[in-house]
């Protein structure tokens, strides 16, 4: 409720106050913040912000054998570019946040991350002008500090400045961007290189550096969409008289002994998950050269299959998922079709569009039906620190298994590697199937249909306004009401403290965040 | 394993340039016997071949010899300034039972196989991006031309990035007689002695054709008489493109060669074990999941038509 209070108070709801302080302007409709052109304006900008970012992420998947070749690298050495992405983002995750609410703000905040990752960029690229390997790694890490971050930013900005139905749509939009950024790079950076190396008439470190400082332009271009939206924001405030937006969450550490078996399972199905896809996908275009006898360009564009399928897939699958509930049967789904996308690869030799086109639609159904699970387990002020928590784990677990994966195919081959990845998936698959017991045994909500919860949550909202205006009930009638609408559910110590106190009409603990759309939302994009 | 076998006694040491080697492999229905001499063997290549035949080898003595393998180093050069550094050498395994060579290419040998293992180093290159090529000569008495098989196969583990294994057979043309010998290689060479993943490089082989007045050493026309003739292919190293032999100034290749049909690589107990348990718990979690959701659901519906009257 307080959300959308707050959300008008930024926007639309300003007659009164603007009209009474300042002469009535006339504006013209794109430089006005209330008129929907300057929105989409502005939404162009938010999502040209994650391009940059997306776009140079995956750099190095797309010139594998060209970076293993010019720097002279075994495959574990190379994971080593994706390692360091991930390790600052394994303590960022927490602090994301908070840095972007109390320290900087979101503009200057924005503008800081796009910088890092414009420089984590150039630092990559010089380190492979210079030939020094260890540069480049430092130039991923800095890479990583702002990549993630970035994405945490672009979803605020999308929080304040759109409502309601709209941001599913804006939602969307970022990440068909994304998907966007990172299909083109991998279709495009092999042709940069060769053209290079063409000009240059010479394959070595400094075609690589050349062909990465070309990638850095947009990085360039991202952080002056940055720019441009700080200042298009700060205008906005100016116009609108409202306050600079949060992410309005709130990490309290502290609350991690309160998560629930559900979300321990759930943050296992997430890593185990994630770390059969992104490790792949780097190592994935020689596998395809080799096993398939691909020729380079069609390795290339197969490796981008599963970003292709999932910006259109997302939105649809969202939807689907959000109508038909029963979000632990989709997660089930999912991870199979991944499982046997996986084993088609490493078992036979059929054609691998069809096992790629698998792995697509499942990612984006996992990613649809899995992250919004979180807000089913837990209250809704933890849910910053559960999100940060998961994401954070994720991070630590694809820098892990990123460097693992290089040392397996260096060692065992690709067999051996598609198997660890198959173990990966079976190791979710496990974590899916006790969830759903676990779901089923404590009658939780995360497998009902949609209709079924939305029918629990009326119930429960109008039974806690009912029990706030009157007296508190006999305890007998509390039981039943309990029984009829959850069943038999066994509460924490905890779950039982806040109800008594919501009872009584006390407050609910300070860290209340309110801003908790675009925390479900921002895992899309990954 | 026996290096000049009948010629060792010291009251007249052999001449030089006589080094034969005679490994026997004793069966338990027949005795294989495995010769090794050098052979001369012309090679054709873009740049004037290197004559093996005027190839001057290393006089074999008990040093290149290995009673433990049992193995045979045979090492030489034809004496010009690209070999002043370097050398081409063969080394041949003989072995007593199935099993696999530790190194890649890994190839999975039996009792009634021997391996030959050929490798340049340190070889002056001629060009600027030099490749090689290896002329392989089949001999055979009745003749015929054999066929070369391509197979695929999943497992790369033993070899890693390689999915095809190429043999060589020598049988009638007639597919389902069986097969006499073969000859079986995995498409790739190696540019270091203890190669990593990307030393790797593919290499190629010919069509079998036959050969004509192939200048065949003594041990042949010994053995098979003049009635024997010949066929080769080539086998080339390298692809335009990939780093070429004198980055590393080494390269290695490995072939199987024996009799009977070849021999077919299978998973390792590791993978199969990994797949059964990642498979199985998931499997019987879910039944076993299953049968207790089904339990309870069942006693629920009884509990709830039970509920007591207030």
């Amino acid at each position: 409720m307080a959300d959308i209070e707050e959300r008008q108070s930024l926007l639309g709801n300003v007659n009164g106050e603007s009209d009474s302080k300042e002469p009535d302007k006339p504006r013209s409709a794109i430089s006005d913040p209330t008129r929907l052109l300057h929105r989409i304006v502005v939404l162009i900008f938010m999502c040209f912000l994650g391009f940059g970012s997306y776009f140079c992420y995956d750099n190095p998947a797309a010139l594998q054998t060209d970076i293993i070749q010019d720097m002279n690298l075994n495959t574990s050495q190379f994971m080593q570019l994706y390692a360091w992405y991930s390790w600052p983002n394994v303590i960022l995750c927490f602090l994301g946040g908070f840095l972007l609410d109390r320290v900087f703000g979101i503009r200057l905040g924005t503008i800081i991350f796009s910088l890092f990752v414009c420089v984590g960029q150039v630092i990559f690229a010089a380190g492979a002008l210079l030939n020094h390997f260890w540069l480049m790694e430092a130039g991923r890490f800095v890479f990583g500090i702002g990549g993630e971050s970035l994405s945490v930013a672009q979803n605020t900005y999308a929080v304040n400045w759109f409502k309601g139905k709209e941001l599913n749509l804006v939602f969307g939009l970022q990440l068909s961007m994304a998907r966007l950024g990172s299909t083109v790079n991998m279709n495009i950076m092999g042709w940069v290189y060769n053209r290079v190396a063409d000009l240059i008439s010479y394959k070595g470190p400094t075609t690589l550096g050349t062909a990465l400082m070309i990638a850095s332009v947009t990085c360039l271009f991202s952080l002056a969409c940055a720019l441009v939206l700080g200042y298009l924001d700060r205008r906005a405030e100016k116009i609108l008289k409202k306050e600079q937006g949060k992410t309005g969450e709130v990490i309290k550490l502290t609350d991690v002994k309160d998560f629930p078996l559900s979300l321990w399972l759930i943050f296992i199905i997430c890593v185990g998950y994630y770390v059969a896809i992104f490790p792949f996908i780097g190592l994935g275009q020689v596998f395809f050269i080799e096993k398939f006898n691909f020729s380079t360009a069609e390795a290339r564009a197969i490796n981008s299959v599963v970003y292709i399928i999932s910006a259109p897939a997302s939105p649809i699958l969202g939807f689907l998922v959000d109508k038909t509930g029963r979000n632990v049967i989709w997660v089930m789904c999912a991870v199979v079709t991944t499982l046997v996308a996986h084993m088609m690869l490493a078992f036979t030799f059929w054609n691998p569009w069809i096992a790629m086109s698998l792995l697509g639609v499942s990612y984006s159904l996992l990613a649809c039906a899995l992250w919004p699970m979180v807000a089913f387990v837990v209250p809704d002020h933890q849910l910053g620190t559960a999100y940060g928590f998961m994401q954070s784990i994720q991070n630590l677990g694809l820098a892990l298994i990123s460097m693992a994966a290089g040392a397996i195919l260096d060692n065992r081959g690709y067999l051996f590697l598609e198997v660890f990845f198959c173990a990966c998936i079976c190791i979710s698959l496990i974590a899916v199937v006790v969830l759903y017991l676990v779901d089923f045994l404590q009658a939780g909500e995360m497998n009902l249909s949609a209709a079924a919860r939305a029918k629990l949550h009326e119930q429960t909202r109008l039974q806690e306004a009912a029990s706030l205006q009157k007296e508190a009930p006999s305890d007998s009638e509390m039981l039943q009401n309990e029984d009829r609408l959850t069943g038999l559910k066994p509460r924490s110590a905890f779950g039982l403290r806040n109800r008594y106190l919501s009872r009584l009409g006390a407050q609910l603990p300070d860290h209340c965040s309110s801003h908790l759309s675009s925390l479900g939302h921002r895992s899309l994009l990954k | 394993m026996e290096l000049n076998p009948g010629l060792n006694s010291s009251i007249s040491p052999p001449r030089p340039g006589v080094n034969l080697i005679h490994i026997r492999s004793l069966g338990n229905d027949d005795t294989l016997h495995f010769l090794l001499y050098p052979q001369k063997t012309p090679a054709s290549s873009f740049l004037s071949p290197y004559q093996l035949s005027s190839f001057q080898w290393e006089p074999l003595d008990n040093s290149s010899l290995d009673p433990r393998g049992p193995t045979v180093r045979l090492c030489g050069g034809d004496g010009s300034p690209a070999f002043s550094s370097g050398a081409l050498c063969l080394q041949l395994s003989a072995f007593g039972s199935g099993g696999r060579e530790a190194g890649w290419p890994g190839l999975l040998h039996s009792a009634n196989s021997s391996q030959v293992r050929v490798w340049l180093q340190g070889v002056l290159p001629r060009g600027v991006h030099s490749r090689f090529l290896l002329e392989l000569h089949g001999l055979g008495r009745p003749f015929s031309l054999g066929r070369v098989e391509v197979q695929q196969f999943i497992d790369d583990e033993y070899t890693p990035s390689i999915f095809t294994v190429t043999q060589w057979l020598a049988a009638p043309t007639n597919l389902s007689s069986p097969v006499l010998g073969f000859v079986q290689w995995k498409p790739v060479a190696y540019r270091q002695p203890h190669p990593i993943f990307t030393d790797a490089t593919p290499c190629h082989h010919s069509s079998p054709l036959a050969v004509r007045g192939a200048s065949a050493s003594g041990l042949v026309l010994a053995f098979y008489g003049a009635e024997a003739e010949a066929s080769g292919l080539n086998i080339s190293f390298g692809l335009a493109g990939e780093p070429s032999y004198n980055t590393t100034k080494y390269l290695s290749w490995s072939v199987l060669a024996g009799i009977g049909d070849p021999p077919m690589d299978s998973f390792s107990p590791l993978v199969l074990s990994i797949m059964a348990v990642g498979l199985g718990t998931p499997l019987l979690i879910l039944l076993l999941g299953g049968l207790f959701v089904c339990v309870r659901r069942h006693r629920l519906a009884e509990w709830q038509a039970y509920r007591p009257i207030n």
